[in-house]
């Protein structure tokens, strides 16, 4: 399988602080990426150098064998990547539907002019991406809050439509920050089960920072481990699990 | 009860998708419609002079400024020197196009559109900074819009005493005074030129709202970060924003001076009425297009209510200063009031009215 996405000795400092250090890793097309490590070791960070939030100092990304230092947000999303926050980045103000509606706002090629007259082109693109909205809504079991606006709902449910507001942008690679952060077993098992059939059955490559060590392991094909912004592991989740450096930097070691 | 909402399913996504989706709903719109055409033309000058065609003109420019502030979140204090470009764009345009080719409904639109690109030019600094320090920027607009006007006497075609009368002539569009018999420049005549442009605008602005341009719209207002990683380009969509409201304030600004006071007064647009405008928005509802029509008709009237029942019932007690005072006394308690029980307005009051209605008597 090719490399999706490589990350090559990026740094990146915020003044004086340095987030991240030289980090190279490779995604594999097709697997799922867990990217963990403790707080603060950089792992947001790393997500936003990837798709375009943060510009970093040194180093490249190549995705889809295009090299650069650094890409523009909207430029990542119509290179096909779509992404998850990590204190959820939803439109409060509006609906379960309008939310995942605005994942599908590439796809919507008809002017304004034509929308505020509703006609022709942007009546037809409204029905043909509520379709694909509607699939994504009932993929992820969330039929019954359809309407329900979005500031109202569960913070599970609130991770799961931030979820479907990626998924249905159709992306090739989606990266996901802490999407099981706060929720308890059923939810998890729930949000697993989702970032697994996405996997697996759409063939969606998944980058995800996660801290569920449990989820980690029984998830993800590869595993890539930051600590204080320096990479300190890389590899299959049982390899990185004997990994020593890995041990110390959750464990603490004696000095 | 003839009012229900049971039994009412929809079957494909262009119906889930309709403004009105009940069919008593779309009963009682062609009867409003029916109403506005043919009854209100017919009541006194007095109303519409005095009532509806102000409140269509000042409607319109809160539902302009909803576009840009409830919609984008942009915050604006430049919605009267919008109005004024526009005010001022359309006499221009009527008075210096050759007769036979500009009529005054183009005139609007054109001097709308020229609004909207003026809105565009003081919307840039929205790309880099937002909230109070936009609000500044658009603060610059208003007075350098009125300070244009006052200083260059050519547009006001040298007019010395600052107001210049609109000719009878610039109204007669299209021949159709001849053609109907009607004089147009009576009130009855503007006031179905003013109803069918706000009727027409309304309808675009809700379209809007329930579109993708809405959808982005919003989420620049709630989450730019997000919208630009979903790949809605933000400085784009801002800037259209801005377009689309001043667009909107241009011809609110046209109505205003054309189809109610009958001349170009530049007194008209200073920054109080920029104010009174964000009031109506605020009362009314940021974010709800038919908000904005119930707060500008509440404001509006509010002053006039308030005198009749001082002429009525106390004899005329109250002076206009009285008025003038407890009537922005009264504002600024709805406005607390509002923003501390019910952020969303009188629209979000007609929503839970509606809720509590559908529940009664059944508390829950």
């Amino acid at each position: 399988m090719t490399d999706i996405l490589k990350v090559e000795n990026v740094t990146l400092q915020f003044g004086g602080v340095k987030a991240i250090t030289d980090i190279s890793f490779n995604v594999k097309e097709g697997e799922i990426c867990a990217v963990i490590g403790p707080n603060g070791a950089g792992k947001s960070s790393m997500l936003n150098v990837i798709n375009g939030v943060y510009l970093p100092q040194i180093g490249t990304v190549t995705y889809n064998g295009v090299e650069r230092r650094s890409i523009n947000p909207r430029d990542a999303a119509i290179a096909g990547m779509a992404r998850t926050f990590q204190n959820i980045a939803l439109f409060q103000g509006m609906t379960v539907l309008e939310n995942i509606m605005t994942g599908r706002n590439l796809f919507m090629k008809s002017t304004w002019l034509e929308q505020g007259l509703n006609i022709g082109r942007a009546r037809k693109e409204e029905q043909q991406n509520r379709l694909a909205v509607e699939k994504v809504i009932k993929f992820l079991q969330i039929e019954s809050i359809r309407k329900t606006p979005v500031s109202k709902l569960p913070y599970g449910l609130q991770k799961r439509v931030e979820l479907g507001r990626a998924l249905v942008a159709e992306p090739k690679i989606l990266l996901l920050d802490e999407p099981m952060a706060g929720m308890n077993l059923e939810e998890k098992a729930d949000m697993s089960c989702f970032i697994l059939e996405i996997n697996k059955e759409q063939g969606i490559t998944t980058v995800m920072i996660e801290h569920d060590m449990g989820v980690v392991m029984d998830i993800s094909d590869h595993v890539v481990v930051l600590d204080y912004g320096k990479k300190i592991g890389d590899g299959s989740p049982k390899e990185v699990m004997a990994n020593q450096d890995v041990i110390d930097a959750y464990l603490g070691v004696s000095h | 009860m003839i009012y229900r909402e049971t039994g009412h399913f929809v079957t494909n996504y262009l119906k889930d998708r309709e403004i009105f989706p009940l069919k008593f709903d779309k009963i009682i719109v062609i009867l409003g419609l029916l109403f506005l055409y043919l009854y209100m033309p017919t009541t006194s000058e007095y109303m519409l002079s005095a009532h509806v065609i102000p409140i269509l003109a000042v409607g319109l420019a809160t539902v302009g400024l909803n576009i840009l502030t409830g919609l984008t979140g942009q915050l604006s204090l430049g919605t009267a020197g919008f109005m004024c470009v526009g005010a001022f764009g359309t006499y221009n345009l009527m008075l210096r196009m050759p007769e036979n080719l500009m009529s005054l409904p183009v005139a609007l639109l054109l001097s709308g559109i020229f609004a909207g690109l003026v809105g565009v030019i003081f919307g840039l600094p929205a790309i880099r900074i937002k909230g109070f320090y936009l609000l500044v920027s658009t603060l610059a607009a208003q007075y350098f819009v009125w300070w244009f006007f006052n200083s260059y006497a050519w547009f006001l075609n040298y007019e010395s005493s600052g107001v210049v009368a609109i000719a009878p002539h610039m109204y007669d569009y299209w021949g159709l005074g001849n053609l109907l018999g009607v004089d147009m420049q009576g009130y009855p005549a503007r006031y179905l030129l003013a109803l069918t442009i706000c009727i027409g605008l309304t309808y675009f602005a809700k379209n809007l709202l329930r579109s993708n341009t809405g959808r982005n719209f919003m989420s620049v207002r709630d989450r730019d970060i997000a919208a630009s990683v979903m790949g809605i380009s933000v400085p784009r969509t801002k800037l259209l924003a801005f377009f689309v409201s001043c667009f909107y304030c241009g011809i609110a600004g046209g109505i205003y001076s054309f189809l109610y006071i009958g001349n170009v007064d530049l007194m008209i647009y200073e920054i109080d009425r920029s104010f009174t405008i964000l009031f109506m928005l605020i009362i009314g509802g940021l974010g709800s297009i038919s908000g904005s029509w119930l707060g500008a008709i509440f404001v509006y009237e509010f002053p006039i209510l308030f005198t009749w029942v001082g002429d009525t019932i106390f004899q005329g007690a109250f002076n206009t200063a009285v008025v003038e005072n407890v009537s922005n006394m009264v504002y600024g308690v709805f406005i607390i009031a509002l923003l501390i029980r019910e952020p969303g307005g009188f629209a979000a009051l007609w929503a839970t009215t509606k809720q509590k209605l559908r529940m009664w008597p059944y508390p829950h």
